[in-house]
Formats: C-alpha cells, structure tokens, sequence
C-alpha cells in the first residue's frame, strides 16, 4: 500500500523542516517512508513544497496522485490542484482558500514560530498513529527545553479527535520481520544522501573537508561542518573559491591526511586543472560531485545527470580516476567508504558522482558499518625528503624531459587503471532486478524511479549501474542476453548509453533512450507511460 | 647546504641564484638552531623562480601555476608543525593567483611567501605582468603596457598581512635574514623580492640608485605611506627612492590559532 502526501507553502515557512520530523517520525512507527522535497532558489517567498510517499516497503520514488494535501497558502492549491481527487484529503492554514475548497482548516495565527507543527499532529490523528513517534522525534531533534515543550503542546492540540478521517495507515502484516517486535524498523533511519556520505566519510577516517558553497552539494558541507562539534579529528572550511579547495586538498593530502571536496557542475569545471595535478602527483583525493541540472548555472535546486561525462573526462592529459553513482543513501554510505578506500590504496582520484535528488530526498535506509577498512597514512615528518611534481618527473620526483622517462611514467599511469578496475571487483559494482527478456539501463537516483515501475513492466529486467570508471566489462553479459534493451538517464543526449556504446560495442539508437531532462525525476507513472 | 645534484637551467648570472643562496643559508641557520631539516616544506609555482624545487634538497610540492599558496595553505593546515615555504614569481603570485594571495594575507596562515619579482612572465619568454612597467615593450604589448603597475605591498597591508617585507635579490645578506625572520614570524609572512630578469627585464642600475634600507618595521599608517610608492614606477634617476626592509610586523592571531584551538590538529 501507498500513500502520498504533499506539504506545500512558501519558502521560509519551515516546510522542509516539518516533511523530515514528519518522515523520521514514521520511520520510527514502522513505516517506509520517502521524501521529495522541491524548492526554488530563494530564501523567502514563491513556492516551495515536500511530497511523502509512505510505504509499507522501501521506496525510493513518490507518486503524484495525493491522499493528503496540505497547503499553508492558496497557490501550494493551485500548483498541485490538477493532481487531486475526490479521494484527496485537503488541509490548509489559509482560511480564504478553506472557504474555496473546503476540507480542513488547521488555523496556526496564534501558534508563533513553530506553528507549522500543528500540522504533524494533524497527520498523526489521520494516520491513526500513536503521537508518541513524533513527541520522540521532535526530543531527539530540537535541544532546547523551551522549543521542544513548545513544539509538543502544539502537536497535543492538534492531535484531536475530529481529525479521525478514512486514511488510516492499515495494520502492518504479520510476516514483515520489521514489525514483528516493536514498531521500529531496527537499524534503518530516515536520512538523506548527503547525510550518508557525510556519515560514511567520517566513518572512513575523513580528516579534512574542504567545500565552496553549491546547490546541491552543500548538504555535505554543512552536515560535517556540525559533526566538528562532536568529532575533534575533523577540520572543515571553505576556502576563497573552488580552485583554493582543491589546491589546498592536494596539499593536505600531501601532509598526510585523508580529505575530501564536494561541488557540483560549474566548481568541479573550475576544479579540472588540480584533477589533472592529481592525475600527475597521485595524491589520493576523494570529490563529490552532486548534479544539478545544467549547463551553465543551469537549475541549482533541480536534478538531472548531465555532468557524466564531465566526471569522466574533466582534466587536461590522460590520468586513471574512479567514478562511482551511487542510486540511494545505502550506496551512498558504501561507495563513499570504497571511494576512499581506493583513492587511498592506489593515490587515486575518487568520484562520487550524485545529484540533487539523491543529496537532498528522504530515504529509508538500513546503514550497516562498513567491513572495509581505509588504509592508514604515513606522516610526512617521518618519511625524509618527499617531492611531489606537477611536471613529469623521475622516481625521486625531479623533473624530467626525458623521452623515456616520459613514456615509462605515462605507461605506469595508466596501468593503473587496470589494477583499479581488478580491486573494484571485489565490490558491487551493479545490480540486478526483475526476470524480463527486455533489459533496462540506468544509474544513480534513477533507480527508485525504475525499481517503483519494474513490477509493473514482467517483460523487463533492470541493470543499475554503480561504478562507471573503471567500466565493469563483464555487464556485456546481460546486455548479450537482452531481446531490447532501453537506457534510462536524466539528460538530453544520453551519455550512459554512448559509454555503453564506447565501453562495450553496442548501440543503443535514439528511440531507446529514455531521456528526462526538466530537472524532476522519473515518476513510476512516467516510466510506464513511455515504455509501454 | 640542502643542494640536490641537478643541473641548475637558470640564465648564468641570474639573481636566482642568490635567492637560492640566501634561502639556503637561512634554513641551514634554522636547522642549527633546532628547526628539523624534514620539517620544512617548499611549495613552488610555475616559472623561473619555481626551478628552485630541482635544486633545494628539501620536501617540496612543484604546484600548478598560481596555486602555490592554496597548495601551502593546505599542507599547513594537513600539518601546522611543518615549515612552509611558498616559493612562486610575480606571473603566479600577482596574476594567475591574486585571489589567493589577498586570501592568505586575511587567514593569516603561517607560513612564507618569497615572490620572484622581475615584472615579466620570463619563462614563456618575457611577456607583461601585472608588475611590468607601464609602456613597456614587448612581443604581446608591442604599443606599450597600457596600465600602471599593481601595488603587492599596499594590496598586502589593506588585506591585513602581519609581516610585509621588500627585498633586493642582490642583496644576498638582506635576504637571507629577512627570509629568517619572516620564517620565524609567527603568521603570514610575505618578501617581495625585486628580481632584476637580466634577459627580459633588467632594472638593476634603476634598483640599485633608487632604493635605501628601514631601519625598524613601520606603524601601519606609515607603512601604507611608504608601500604606496611602486617599485615599478622607477624612473632612472627617480623623483624618490624606494625602501628595502621589513616594512611592516604585527603580531595577531594565526590561522592555526584561530581554528585548531579545539581540533586534535
């Protein structure tokens, strides 16, 4: 079963806020829960909403059909009015548009700051929830005594009996495994990409972050930028622009430490000449890239995957690196501890290559500790004289003109891609869904989008692709196997399947692309509407 | 005397070489007075100056051109215990990298910055930098260069470096215990270093005639006054002379001070 929910209003209201007390609180009762959150690129004003898909399995993609609405101001109404029915369970705080509309009016004028809470408590009743989930969650969240006694009596007030309507959440089955004790799902929270990789970075031996601002990879920034309260080992700044970031990375490396940087289109373009740097003084270096839509300054806070081949190609000369596209904030924890663990046991460059919808939705997920443990590094004081040259250069790091030593280096460099490419064996490097003759292709975020269509598509089966440089070859496989086979990506020329075409001879024509390219992800709705 | 065997490429007779002389003799003064010879780290850039990396048996990061300082900045920061020294010319440090350079003088990172200064882009053959004369010739500015020369000791003093110095690289004496001194200086510590290019740019007679030596450091106000006075506004002979020395020392709080109070750094 399914249920949709959409929270709007207008930017500075704190609906992002309510949509993750809201999620995490269900998660806690026992429920899947997956949280779009769609917002403009302002601080206050125009349009802002968060879409909830509660599930009793995991989910990673939301419908647009709603159960519930609730908008503080008439236009959420307008926006979302065509994706209503009569089954629609419509609230709003704007009194005007309650006379329009009709359903209920949750009246927040004199609830102060934390108004919008009223609105939890409103859900919970729906839900026929026990309110003691999102009392834990609201402890767990807010630190001060004041604010979390504030936000509780509003839930209290609105947690009322007239609120009983027909959308109760049914009784969980008996053979869920999750549910058999408490209503807890044990060991999975309610988290976003971003939070993933900043936990797994961490997790990893991070030392040193470095990050500019940039939508949509500053979740990460500042997600670690708190963890220094409690994590003493950890230094985070930014620096005066992108070029300083990665600069400073490479030296930082170079003392000893393991570090990362995060960006999105435009500072990882900025960022190339250091990735070639890199390429030469092979210094391991972690970068998040997380995809907005582009190109240009394109669509800050709206998705899409157009930065492929920028993540494999950017930098000037020919260097080995890794590219890694984790699809949900489980991957995202994985690959970013196997990202570190290869940039670190090869001097290699790591990508993480995410996007707005995989950094910044609401995922349910179970983050097991990783069995992978990242080599330790040696302190540069201890090791004597060390150079590291951005010229080529001979063993000790002199500089070198040399015809041979030229070509001995480069060979050396790019053997390594092969040794990378054997060691990444070890990990999952894709996955597998479905029984069908038919094969669908895609990576990254595009997999709750794809795996919420497959079991309405018995003819297809779904190739997720995680790691994408080094290619995993031995794929050919699946594809050799397939009657059709359909590329699934969120740009407009199709760059997975022109890798595909590059990496294993096949080609994949225009008609067999699924290309979505408006900065919104791939609904079930829309995958079955143009594969059927 | 921290000298590797390599050919050393630079022009015979190049004041080079009494840079090199005088970082040498600095550092090996340092290293008797207790500074571990591994504990000093030179980060160089892209140029003639930058050669030095081949030549200095010491630990060093050859940069990209107009990085050097961020690429010090973060071996600092990976290990504040290590001596870093950021070599680069005034191609790298006053146009590829001059965000970086304001930058650091606001950080305060401690480490030192020596800048090559001889007004031209020598290595790709002498063309303009942001420190050539105005209406100097050459193949790119073949009617002149059309603006008057930036101002590293004033942009320096406004972004609020903590020491300030100008040198002459042909004063190997001067050099040597002002770059000392600026290792010691406990924050960001900045030497121009007017550099005669006896290819591209000589301006040695002009450096030589124009130029006298501060006794002490200045009052910033005064110092400001005196920094104003551009190196490269030389005429020969000049309507004023230019001053060598430390210019300026402040002592106030470091990068390292400011962020790892409470970090295990």
């Amino acid at each position: 079963m399914r249920l949709n929910l959409l929270i709007g209003g207008k930017a500075g209201q704190g609906i992002n806020k309510l949509a993750e007390i809201i999620s995490s609180s269900l998660v806690r009762a026992g429920w899947y829960v997956f949280n779009y959150k769609d917002y403009q690129s302002a601080i206050k004003g125009g349009h802002n909403f968060n879409l909830i898909s509660i599930s009793d399995q995991n989910l990673a993609a939301y419908e647009e059909d709603l159960d519930l609405l609730f908008a503080f101001d008439a236009q959420t109404y307008d926006e979302h009015k065509k994706n209503i029915s009569k089954k629609t369970i419509l609230a709003t705080a704007d009194s005007e548009l309650n006379k329009k509309v009709g359903g209920f009016f949750l009246d927040l004028s004199q609830l102060g700051k934390f108004g919008n809470m009223a609105f939890a408590g409103f859900l919970f009743k729906c839900l026929g929830l026990d309110k003691k989930f999102l009392l834990e969650e609201i402890e767990k969240e807010f630190k001060q005594k004041e604010i979390v006694i504030e936000n509780k009596k509003i839930i209290e007030q609105f947690y009322a009996p007239e609120y009983s309507v027909d959308l109760k959440l049914p009784e969980p089955q008996q053979n869920e495994p999750q549910h058999q004790q408490k209503k807890e799902l044990p060991g999975y929270s309610h988290l976003s990409g971003s939070e993933a990789i900043s936990q797994a970075a961490v997790e990893a031996g991070l030392e040193i972050y470095f990050g500019y601002p940039m939508t949509p990879s500053t979740g990460v920034l500042s997600s670690l930028a708190l963890k220094q309260k409690e994590n003493k080992d950890l230094f985070v700044f930014t620096p005066e622009n992108e070029i300083a970031v990665i600069n400073s990375a490479l030296g930082a490396s170079f003392a000893g430490r393991k570090v990362m940087v995060g960006t999105s289109g435009g500072g990882f373009d900025l960022m190339s000449e250091a990735m070639s740097l890199q390429g030469m003084v092979e210094l391991p270096l972690v970068i998040h890239l997380s995809q907005r839509a582009g190109p240009g300054t394109g669509v800050p806070t709206y998705s899409g995957q157009g930065d492929l081949n920028a993540a494999i190609y950017a930098g000037h000369g020919e260097f080995p690196r890794l590219v890694v596209a984790p699809g949900d904030a489980q991957e995202a924890y994985e690959k970013t501890i196997e990202a570190f663990y290869l940039a670190e046991k090869f001097k290699l460059l790591s990508i993480i290559l995410t996007d707005k919808h995989l950094a910044e939705s609401g995922y349910t997920d179970q983050i097991k500790k990783s069995s992978v443990v990242v080599p330790k590094r040696e302190d540069l004081l201890s090791q004597g004289v060390v150079k590291k040259n951005s010229y080529e250069h001979d063993l000790f790091g002199n500089t070198t003109e040399i015809a041979a030593e030229i070509k001995e280096n480069t060979d050396r460099r790019i053997a390594k891609t092969k040794l990378v490419e054997k060691e990444t064996q070890k990990f999952t490097r894709y996955k597998f869904y479905g029984t069908g003759k038919n094969l669908l292709i895609g990576f990254g975020s595009t997999k709750g989008g794809i795996l919420d269509a497959l079991p309405n598509l018995p003819e297809f089966s779904y190739l997720h692709l995680i790691y994408l440089e080094p290619f995993p070859s031995e794929i050919i496989a699946y594809l050799q196997k397939a009657k059709k086979i359909l590329v699934i990506e969120q740009n407009s020329t199709g760059q997975l399947a022109d890798l595909l075409s590059k990496q294993l001879a096949v080609t994949i024509p225009e008609h067999n692309r699924i290309l979505k390219y408006d900065g919104r992800p791939f609904t079930a709705k829309d995958l079955l509407g143009r594969i059927k | 005397m921290l000298e590797t065997k390599n050919k050393i490429t630079w022009c015979p007779g190049c004041p080079n070489y009494l840079i090199k002389q005088a970082i040498q003799t600095a550092i090996t003064n340092l290293i008797q007075q207790g500074y571990p010879k591994e504990s000093f780290v030179v980060v160089t850039d892209i140029g003639c100056s930058s050669k030095i990396y081949d030549y200095l048996d010491l630990s060093a990061f050859y940069g990209l051109h107009g990085r050097a300082i961020p690429t010090g900045f973060g071996i600092k920061v990976g290990n504040p215990k290590l001596n870093v020294l950021v070599i680069a010319g005034d191609g790298g440090t006053y146009n590829e990298g001059l965000d970086h350079f304001i930058h650091a003088c606001r950080y305060n990172i401690n480490l030192t910055l020596l800048v090559h200064n001889n007004g031209a882009f020598s290595l790709t053959t002498g063309q303009a930098s942001a420190t050539t004369k105005k209406g100097f010739i050459e193949k790119t500015h073949p009617f002149g260069v059309q603006e008057d020369a930036l101002n590293p000791l004033s942009l320096a003093l406004e972004s609020g470096a903590s020491f300030v110095a100008r040198t002459s690289a042909l004063d190997l004496n001067q050099m040597a215990a002002i770059i000392e001194q600026g290792i010691k200086h406990p924050g960001f510590s900045f030497i121009d270093i007017l550099q005669p290019c006896l290819i591209y740019n000589n301006f040695s007679e002009v450096l030589k005639k124009n130029s006298y030596i501060l006794k002490n450091p200045l009052p910033l106000e005064k110092a400001l006054v005196e920094a104003r006075k551009s190196a490269f506004a030389l005429e020969n002979p000049a309507k004023e002379k230019i001053a060598l020395g430390v210019f300026f020392q402040e002592k106030k709080p470091t990068f390292e001070e400011k962020y790892f109070q409470n970090r295990n750094i």
